[in-house]
């Protein structure tokens, strides 16, 4: 029992880090209909920005994480202009290709600045645990959640509260009913992707004091990222938590019980597993245009 | 008439026979020209193994420059080409057939990693070209039949921690560990490692109470960690490239785990980045096997060392010194057989004799292996240090994972 909790407890903490860095992929989907395949390359860079304050400054990464929330929403604001906003409109299948293409351009442009190299953030809590009887919570972990949270619920009462949360989900839902109405949809979609940039900041600054990063290891994070919120349900962000929380405890529960080789194929499991029971995922809408398709 | 056709036929054969014979001087592999000798190969210079591949591009620069500036290899000097595999099996094939094809090369040098050199050499040995790498001690190298593929190691992957599992079986029993895990990373190299070691541990009754294999995309090792905690394993094996390595030592720490032994296969040979990931204090007492030690007074080694102080600063790493012995045997054959156009000749030179290398004396099998023995190293106060053969010590002490040395 004391390892089946400890596991769900890892499990938890690790579907908190996913939610973070999954919430921009879902909000740029949502509004854009933009499957960001560069979105793990963001992660990374911003986990690279995080280290450079770090190794330079002596920045913490705690306290780096609002001025990388700024720079990577302005690097999502030019990437934006410069290159996702000419695939919008197109099949989802050419923003693919778009963002995939992006992410091989970050990819270069890290190694050329940072080198292919390991380059890992070690602090006073990156190793160490605070310990509940025979628990141990990860302290950067721990912490990555509590980031996890505010942002998560910033981003909630951003969508909810303000104009602009009502013109991105104006936008989401009804793009020409939204332009009707006076919104500004073009820069809509620029702000939505320059903040879910900006929110993968944040996830990315934590994952730099996680664990060692080298610039090629996006790919293993857009497909633990696209699985989530296939599972929550594309442009959902309620669904992205969910979504995150079920694969990181899924994941911690396939190492212990089944085998470490297992957590890779947790992913893709699901994927096929919504596919066929829950195609529109577990908080996404059925259109009607599905229906009739 | 006749006999008119036969001499011009005649006199144009010897023409002929006259312009093949020269231009074959001209190309004479044994000196007579003074184009320089080209040497490919494929590095994982991004993705998951760029660590150990640029390393390695370093160990064969280095190599290059030294090789040059001492006249270069029978009179010629020589030039590399280097091309990024990006960590990928596809990528490092195509490598090869591209650098035999259109680069042309007249040598071969090999990728970093079994999991490259694997099909790689395949490449080398459909086009009957020496092949020697520099990190390719899966015994799955050489169970193929293979007859231009050498390792520039002393010992293939299940011999690796050889000497540290004897050294550990051979401990009086009150100091000897009871239980044993072995983590291994999925890897033609590192899981071999592991049940080498695996296979002599429990011959000596120390029980496996966790074995188990993650990929290489594993980065949180926090409920694996937890897992072999819960077994109350008293010493780790952990079959490990690089990254994992580092995680798994975090992990350590975040569960509060802390067995007596802890033995890395090849995480801890990265030198700083080691250091660095991990931090000083973790590195204490850290075993593993290693090809190289940079204080060995092995033939050439002072030499290389101060080139890779000058050329790239610090003291070099594993993977830079193993490229460099690559290319020493590499050379080595070239200068005995005398010239580099018959593979098939320096391919047999190198399986019949010895080649002194900054690794030491390496010789090889029948079918490629290396026949020797690794060094066992361990980090100490900071630095590594080699504690086993007693003979190749440079350290007398030898400690546990964070604690007190043995008696």
């Amino acid at each position: 029992m004391i390892a089946l909790t400890q596991t769900l407890i890892l499990g938890v903490l690790a579907g908190a880090v996913y939610a973070l860095m999954a919430s921009g992929l879902t909000l740029i989907f949502g509004v854009m209909r933009v499957i960001n395949i560069a979105h793990g390359a963001f992660a990374v860079l911003a986990a690279f920005l995080t280290y450079s304050l770090w190794s330079a400054f002596g920045l913490d990464p705690l306290l780096a994480i609002p001025f990388i929330m700024v720079v990577m929403f302005g690097i999502g604001w030019v990437v934006y202009q410069g290159a996702v906003r000419h695939s919008r409109g197109s099949h989802v299948s050419m923003t693919v290709l778009v963002t995939f293409g992006i992410a091989l351009v970050l990819e270069g442009v890290m190694g050329i600045i940072w080198g292919n190299r390991s380059a890992s953030i070690r602090t006073d809590y990156t190793d160490a645990s605070v310990e509940v009887g025979p628990f141990f919570f990860p302290q950067v972990q721990l912490l990555a959640a509590a980031i996890a949270v505010v942002v998560l619920i910033a981003l909630y009462f951003l969508l909810n509260k303000t104009w602009l949360g009502r013109a991105i989900r104006a936008a989401s839902v009804n793009e020409s009913g939204a332009l009707l109405v006076g919104v500004s949809v073009a820069a809509v979609a620029a702000l939505t992707f320059a903040i879910g940039i900006a929110t993968l900041g944040a996830g990315g600054a934590m994952l730099g004091a996680i664990q060692p990063i080298v610039p090629g290891t996006h790919y293993q994070w857009i497909a633990r990222l696209l699985a989530i919120i296939v599972l929550g349900g594309f442009g959902s962000l309620p669904g992205a938590v969910i979504g995150a929380m079920i694969i990181g405890v899924t994941e911690m529960l396939a190492t212990t019980y089944v085998g470490s080789a297992w957590p890779v194929a947790v992913p893709f499991l699901i994927i096929f597993i919504v596919l066929i029971v829950r195609p529109q995922g577990i908080m996404g809408a059925r259109l009607r245009e599905d229906l009739v398709s | 008439m006749a006999a008119s056709r036969a001499t011009r036929i005649a006199a144009l054969t010897a023409g002929l026979s006259l312009l093949v014979g020269v231009s074959a001087c001209a190309t004479d592999s044994g000196g007579t020209t003074d184009d320089p000798i080209v040497i490919g190969a494929s590095l994982p210079l991004t993705g998951e193994f760029s660590q150990g591949g640029l390393d390695t591009q370093q160990g064969y620069e280095v190599w290059v420059e030294m090789t040059n500036e001492a006249g270069g290899i029978l009179g010629r000097d020589v030039e590399i080409v280097i091309r990024d595999d990006a960590t990928n099996q596809n990528t490092v094939v195509t490598n090869y057939n591209n650098l035999i094809s259109v680069d042309d090369v007249d040598l071969l040098l090999g990728s970093q990693s079994s999991l490259l050199n694997i099909p790689a050499s395949a490449v080398a040995e459909r086009n009957e070209m020496v092949f020697v790498c520099p990190s390719c001690g899966s015994p799955d190298m050489f169970n193929r039949g293979f007859e231009f593929i050498f390792f520039s190691q002393q010992a293939v992957a299940t011999d690796q921690a050889r000497v540290f599992a004897e050294w550990i079986a051979a401990l009086p029993e009150d100091q000897r560990p009871k239980t044993a895990a072995y983590p291994s990373l999925d890897d033609p190299f590192a899981g071999p490692v592991v049940d080498g070691a695996e296979a002599i541990l429990s011959a000596a009754g120390i029980e496996t109470v966790y074995k188990d294999i993650y990929p290489a995309t594993t980065k949180n090792f926090d409920s694996i960690v937890a897992a072999i905690a819960a077994s109350g394993a008293e010493m780790v094996v952990q079959g490990a490239q690089f990254e994992d390595g580092v995680n798994f030592v975090r992990s350590m720490n975040r569960a509060g785990y802390e067995p007596d032994i802890l033995y890395q296969s090849s995480s801890p040979t990265y030198g700083q980045q080691y250091f660095d990931g991990v931090g000083e204090d973790n590195t204490q007492g850290v075993f593993f096997s290693t090809s190289y030690s940079s204080v060995a007074s092995t033939p050439g080694n002072a030499e290389f060392l101060a080139k890779y102080e000058e050329m790239f600063g610090g003291i070099p790493p594993e993977d830079a010194a193993d490229g460099f012995a690559a290319g020493e045997v590499l050379k080595a054959a070239a200068e005995a057989v005398g010239g580099i156009d018959d593979q098939r000749a320096l391919a047999d030179w190198i399986r019949a004799n010895e080649v002194q290398t900054i690794l030491g004396t390496l010789s090889w099998n029948e079918n490629g292996s290396p026949k020797g023995d690794f060094l066992v190293g361990q980090w100490q106060d900071g630095s590594a240090q080699i504690v086993l053969p007693a003979e190749a010590a440079t350290s007398e002490t030898i400690f546990r994972w964070r604690g007190a040395a043995f008696e």
